[in-house]
């Protein structure tokens, strides 16, 4: 993979080949794992649910250590860690491999310092929250442990493959990264909670349209329906923003 | 910013410093160094002249294209207007008015016994009569809980335990008196309210909007029946009555008020009280008058301008306590008093909607001859909250005609009151029943007499009516005249009774649809006509920034223009569409007798206005339709269209759900934190690092200040338990806090330097602007600041020991200065004020005499790169004073934060090349609806501030009183459609081409989003029109989003589109025509 000279990466359309959508590792192991993901999420979600409308704070604050331990095990098993590329492994090209982690990692280390950064990076995720209009003084556990859990989602697997490289992250914040089933989940996770926000005003008097259920739902099914998207509808295109 | 460089030849007359001759000299070295040096001079004459006849040509060009524009705006007004009206006429409800009168010698019934006198006012009309006189008094705003105890001392607010006296009299004399929770229908208006009372039926929505003015009553009513039969009535108080009833009140004796300034709180209250003692307690006076209607303001006043839990509130209401005991002591026994409310009040003292504390008013009766009773014991104490056995205020009407030995009007569709004729002990059902047979028998005849007129058969079915009055007349066979057997008549009338008016209020919300879905079709077609002259006028890509290019152009157009053809075609569509739309409306009117003669009946208006409307549609759709055929792809093409089309319609939806309509607020700013996040992800793509800086900091800014306005909140009570104002100082009141005071004096040091920073961008603080915004426009805001400052003094009264009117007198001459300033001189600046520029010429720098070729100078023109938009800004502020000062201090703080958004959001369109793109006239509409509830709004009817009126002025004063409201409601869609030009004017150079075309685009999709939102808003009223929530939500919202639209159109044509022309022509005089 070329290396991203911050000056061109930014007029992509220039050079659309200046980075490539992340493949899953060529293992059996592996690809079985990634088609298993989607679905144990939503199961373990469908099965947490009726608790999580009762009670959000605690089944979120509960369920934080299986979802990470599912999103580490799915990085580690099925995506190439930060510094390594499928296919920069195939052609290999002199000073090409300068990430942000030095390569080759391990898969464990490199979820560890993920894990470390997507902990740090949910207090973004939370402000976001709090100026698309989430209540400020009440409710903070909940808008808090909504972030953490999005941010497992999103950002946690984006780390795991694309390390702190900065270059890389501006093309992600600007939402240029070429779609994959990385990039794909975390966009639908985030289009998933944004349309989360629909149905709370609905005088359904629901229990499930109380903070941050909707939002945390939408969540969900979006990071599911984005790795879907992105692994084999849309992979390897780019949010074109004209 | 941009510093062209000219070659110099010759420095030249250096005196002269005015723009215009800076620039002239300036372009004069241009054109000298544009020709070839070997040219005779001659030429260079000439082709200058070509050069001045082509500028020229352009002018003229750009003048009468720009009357063609505003023809075009015009028309989709006259389309807006027209559609509105039709549906408006089919939609607001509409009951026919029957001209029958009641008579005293003709009951609708023979009475179940006869009695001596029947039929002569002296014995009784129709039932025997109880009473000679009465005196009414209606004290404006009762609300049914600020006449009960209310226990719990340390929950009590201002308006608790004030005015105990009608609750303990009707328990310890309960035959003297008795207190019922009086329930009124909506609109809960006092015009509305008085007809409700008077002529016992139900006002129609259509009226809400004559609050300003009434008009006298043709209907059968109490007054009339009282003055055919020959009494004397007396009026102290609300001038309402007077304009309701001319010529009823004897002269001399009545005194009437003005009611509508409620910033005088005691004026009315105490010249009632000054007449009402004398005719009361003086022998001579009490022979002048039978009936006396007095009616007190004060608690309704105190309500709109303190809210009821204030000082002033527990004041009047003793007040009225007073009162209510001297009236007592002055009645003679066969008089007859009643105290009422009229309606409520909210929780802010504000009424006209239909909540509970709105149509929850308190009625107490009481007479000497003690003859109330109770049909049950524990009947006595008043009950303790309104929900329990209220009754309706139509009932009062039989109630009165009855007692006093009047014929009950022909319209009267209530019931008469238990207490009042149930005898002493309660039991007299004899005299109940006969007196609801009575009552049920006008409603009956009534009732047959509206059938016949409106062609609607009766229903004869189990449960109707008809069906209920048989079983009534049946059990009145069978039960004879015993006393005990009555029971059952007088429940069975009054079970009639409650069902015809079950059905009249459905029957009156009756609607003309065939009128309501032509009008919806001439807001939908005006909505489609508007887009497709936004998108034929829209550039589909920006014009590439080359210079070289530029100036190649230039010159090809002089030459071909020296060859003598016509420069170019026309710049917009608009010529195209305002003729076809004039010659439509024009053939569409000549139809309009046709019509007419076809159909029937109506108005020529409204048959000359439709087909007008139709024709032009046709027209112009029909044109734009064939220019267009081989688009197939209706929908937008870009992200950004996209986006714009999902926040329009997803809105639109929205309103078909009360839920969506009472939270507009808070998805209002979910869009536009939406568009800010994507304008930050847009920005971040851009290739130069300072420019994705601005980018991502002009977005931030956008999304915090937005976030942060949202903290200014009016909660309508449907959002409550959810929401907590902050509008006011608390969630009871209408005055502000005194820190909110402190927003208008930060506010007015930090404003201009906020708006000289985004003219310091591109040098551009230069010329009139320093002035006019660093001294006049902050001066202005000072001066806004006292002004609220003062009227908050004269609120709390700071000062109690200064004369009273004072304060008044001090800060309405601040109002109007503020308005001289803003709208006298600002105008009068903005026409003559020449651009925010400067030029400056630097003489050549021939240091070196061996140098042989000629220095050359450099003439700079700071602000050169924003000639346009920071001149046309000037007039944005002056605009944007005015409205500042008719809001409250947090109002004040709102649009302050929407003209930094708005400024950001100029920067961000510019930076990320989307001037062009629909999405920035569709932001800057979702930012102006968003900011219409910050400043304290909702889309409600009692949210309207109506002391706005009184800002600048001492009295009600026709056309400017109603003109302030509106800048107060709507001010900030008012703002927005004014700052709209600088989309496109933000950051264009001199010469600009397609200013106008892209102009005209930006303004049809900015009008054409509020055209959608009333569309939208209109269809759904109409399609719920039986929706339990019409008149709360639905009815509200559509009015709301109605008048947006006609002032966005207004002030588009006269200030917009306006000032773009006097900016051009500025503009234009001294760089040239582009």
């Amino acid at each position: 993979m070329p290396l991203i000279d911050p000056v061109t990466m930014s007029s992509t359309t220039a050079s659309p080949k200046a980075s490539s959508p992340i493949e899953v590792l060529p293992k059996d192991i592996s690809r079985i794992v990634s088609q298993a993901h989607p679905a144990l999420l939503l199961a373990a979600y469908y099965m947490r649910f009726p608790s999580f409308v009762v009670d959000p704070v605690s089944t979120l604050l509960s369920s934080l250590l299986p979802l990470a331990v599912i999103q580490i095990g799915y990085t580690v098993i099925c995506l190439p860690p930060a510094g390594t590329s499928t296919k920069a492994t195939k052609k290999p090209k002199p000073g090409a491999s300068k990430k942000g982690l030095e390569t080759p990692t391990s898969g464990p280390l490199t979820a560890f310092i993920a894990l470390t950064l997507t902990i740090l990076s949910s207090p973004i995720l939370f402000a976001i929250q709090i100026l698309f209009g989430a209540p400020l003084t009440t409710h903070l556990p909940h808008t808090i442990l909504s972030s953490l859990h999005i941010a497992l989602l999103t950002i946690f697997p984006l780390v795991y493959v694309h390390g702190t490289d900065a270059g890389k992250w501006r093309e992600i914040a600007s939402f240029y990264s070429p779609i994959d089933e990385v990039f794909g989940g975390a966009v639908g996770c985030l289009l998933g909670a944004w349309m989360g926000a629909v149905p709370i005003p609905l005088d359904w008097d629901r229990e499930w349209q109380k903070w941050p259920v909707t939002i945390v739902t939408g969540a969900y099914m979006g990071y599911v329906a984005g790795i879907l998207v992105g692994a084999w509808l849309l992979k390897g295109k780019r949010i074109e923003l004209d | 910013m941009a510093t062209p460089n000219f070659p110099k030849p010759a420095p030249g007359s250096q005196n002269s410093n005015t723009i215009a001759a800076q620039y002239a000299r300036a372009k004069a070295l241009k054109d000298a160094e544009g020709k070839p040096k070997t040219a005779p001079a001659a030429s260079a004459k000439q082709q200058k002249s070509t050069a001045e006849r082509l500028n020229e040509v352009k002018k003229e060009r750009f003048m009468s294209e720009w009357w063609w524009v505003l023809g075009a705006f015009v028309w989709f007004l006259f389309i807006h207007v027209t559609g509105l009206y039709y549906f408006t006429k089919g939609f607001l409800l509409t009951r026919l008015v029957l001209e029958e009168h009641s008579a005293c010698a003709v009951p609708p019934i023979a009475p179940i016994t006869s009695f001596k006198g029947i039929g002569t006012v002296e014995a009784g009309c129709w039932h025997p009569k109880t009473f000679d006189k009465a005196v009414v008094v209606i004290i404006d705003a009762l609300r049914y809980d600020f006449t009960i105890p209310f226990t719990n001392q340390s929950e009590a607010q201002a308006y608790h335990n004030s005015l105990p006296i009608l609750y303990d009299t009707a328990i310890s004399q309960p035959q003297n008196a008795f207190l019922l929770p009086f329930i009124a229908d909506p609109p809960t208006t006092t015009l509305q309210r008085l007809k409700g009372l008077t002529t016992g039926t139900l006002p129609t929505f259509i009226d809400a909007g004559s609050n300003f003015a009434g008009e006298a009553i043709e209907e059968d009513n109490l007054l009339m029946r009282l003055k055919e039969e020959g009494k004397r009535m007396v009026h102290l108080g609300d001038d309402t009555w007077t304009a309701l009833f001319p010529g009823y009140f004897e002269e001399g004796i009545s005194k009437a008020y003005p009611s509508l300034n409620v910033y005088d709180l005691h004026t009315l209250d105490n010249g009632v009280l000054e007449h009402i003692m004398p005719l009361l307690r003086e022998k001579e006076k009490k022979e002048q008058w039978d009936v006396m209607f007095a009616h007190f303001l004060g608690v309704d006043h105190a309500g709109h301008r303190y809210g009821p839990n204030h000082p002033a509130m527990t004041a009047k209401l003793q007040q009225m306590n007073t009162v209510v005991g001297d009236l007592i002591d002055s009645v003679d026994d066969d008089t007859l008093l009643v105290i009422m409310g009229d309606h409520g009040m909210d929780s802010k003292g504000d009424h006209g909607g239909e909540s509970d504390d709105e149509v929850q008013a308190a009625l107490w009766m009481y007479s000497k001859k003690g003859i109330f009773g109770r049909t049950d014991p524990a009947f006595v104490t008043p009950p303790a909250t309104a929900k329990i056995r209220p009754v309706q205020q139509i009932d009062l009407l039989p109630t009165l005609s009855l007692l006093l030995g009047l014929p009950i009007p022909f319209n009267n569709l209530g019931k008469p009151i238990e207490e009042a004729f149930a005898g002493k002990n309660g039991n007299d059902r004899g005299n109940l029943a006969a007196v609801t047979r009575m009552a049920a028998a006008g409603i009956k005849r009534y009732q047959a007499a509206y059938y016949a007129a409106r062609g609607i058969e009766t229903s004869t079915a189990e449960g109707s009516p008809h069906d209920l009055w048989e079983t009534a007349e049946k059990t009145l066979v069978k039960g004879g005249v015993k006393d005990k057997m009555f029971r059952d008549p007088y429940l069975a009338f009054s079970a009639y009774q409650e069902e015809t008016l079950r059905i009249c209020r459905d029957l009156w919300a009756r609607f003309d649809v065939p009128s309501m879905i032509l009008g919806v079709g001439i807001l939908a077609a005006g909505v489609l006509s508007l887009m497709l002259y936004a998108n034929t006028n829209s550039d589909d890509e920006d014009s590439i920034e080359d210079l070289e290019l530029e100036r190649a152009e230039q010159q090809m157009e002089l030459e071909v223009f020296a060859k003598g053809a016509e420069p170019v075609e026309a710049e917009t569509t608009s010529r195209d569409m305002v003729r076809t739309a004039a010659i439509g409306t024009a053939l569409g009117v000549a139809t309009g007798p046709i019509f007419r003669i076809l159909m029937g009946g109506d108005s020529l208006l409204n048959f000359g206005l439709a087909p007008g409307a139709i024709g032009g549609l046709i027209g112009v759709l029909g044109q734009e339709g064939k220019g267009r055929m081989k688009v197939t792809n209706p929908f937008p093409k870009t992200f950004w269209g996209w986006l714009a089309a999902t926040f329009t319609i997803s809105q639109s939806i929205g309103f078909a759900s009360n839920s969506y309509t009472i939270w507009e607020d808070s998805i209002l700013l979910f869009f536009l934190t939406t568009f800010g996040v994507a304008a930050a992800v847009k920005s971040l793509r851009l290739e130069k690092i300072a420019d994705r800086t601005l980018g991502v900091y002009h977005s931030g800014a956008f999304i915090a200040l937005g976030w942060l306005a949202s903290f200014s909140k009016l909660c309508r009570e449907e959002q409550m338990p959810y929401c907590r104002s902050t509008y006011y100082a608390t969630a009871n009141s209408s005055t502000s806090a005194p820190w909110q005071l402190l927003i208008p004096f930060v506010l007015a040091g930090f404003l201009p330097s906020i708006i000289k920073s985004y003219y310091a961008g591109s040098r551009s603080y230069e010329g009139f602007a320093p002035v006019w915004i660093g001294w006049v426009f902050r001066g202005g805001l000072v001066l806004s600041a006292i002004f609220w400052t003062l009227d908050a003094a004269d609120d709390a009264e700071w000062f109690p020991n200064l004369p009273s009117g004072l304060l008044k007198n001090i800060r309405v001459p601040i109002a109007q200065t503020i308005l001289a300033i803003a709208l006298g001189a600002g105008t009068t600046a903005f026409i003559y004020a020449p651009p925010c520029v400067s030029i400056t010429t630097i003489p050549g720098a021939s240091t070196s005499a061996s140098q042989p070729v000629p220095a050359k100078a450099t003439v700079t023109i700071l602000g050169f790169a924003n000639v346009h938009g920071t001149r046309y800004l000037l007039l944005v502020l002056n605009i944007l004073l005015t409205l500042l000062l008719v809001q409250k201090p947090m109002g004040f703080g709102a649009l302050s934060l929407m003209t930094w958004q708005s400024l950001s959001l100029l920067e961000l369109l510019d930076l990320t090349s989307l001037t062009t793109s629909p999405i920035g006239p569709i932001t800057l509409a979702l930012l102006s609806s968003f900011h219409f509830f910050k400043t304290g709004h909702q889309a409600t009817l009692a949210s309207i501030q109506w002391e706005s009126a009184f800002i600048p002025l001492h009295s009600i004063l026709y056309p400017y009183s109603p003109i302030l409201v509106a800048l107060n409601s709507y001010g900030a869609q008012i703002l927005g459609v004014v700052f709209l030009p600088l989309i496109i004017l933000w950051k264009q150079k001199p010469k600009k081409r397609g200013i106008l075309r892209s102009l005209i685009a930006a303004l049809a999709w900015h009008v054409a989003y509020f055209a959608t939102i009333s569309l939208a808003t209109t269809m759904w009223a109409g399609h719920l029109r039986r929706h339990l929530m019409l008149y709360r939500i639905f009815c509200p919202k559509f009015m709301s989003a109605a008048a947006a639209l006609v002032l966005v159109d207004l002030f588009g044509i006269a200030v917009a589109l306006t000032g773009v022309r006097w900016n051009s022509g500025s503009v234009g005089e001294i760089f040239g025509w582009g």
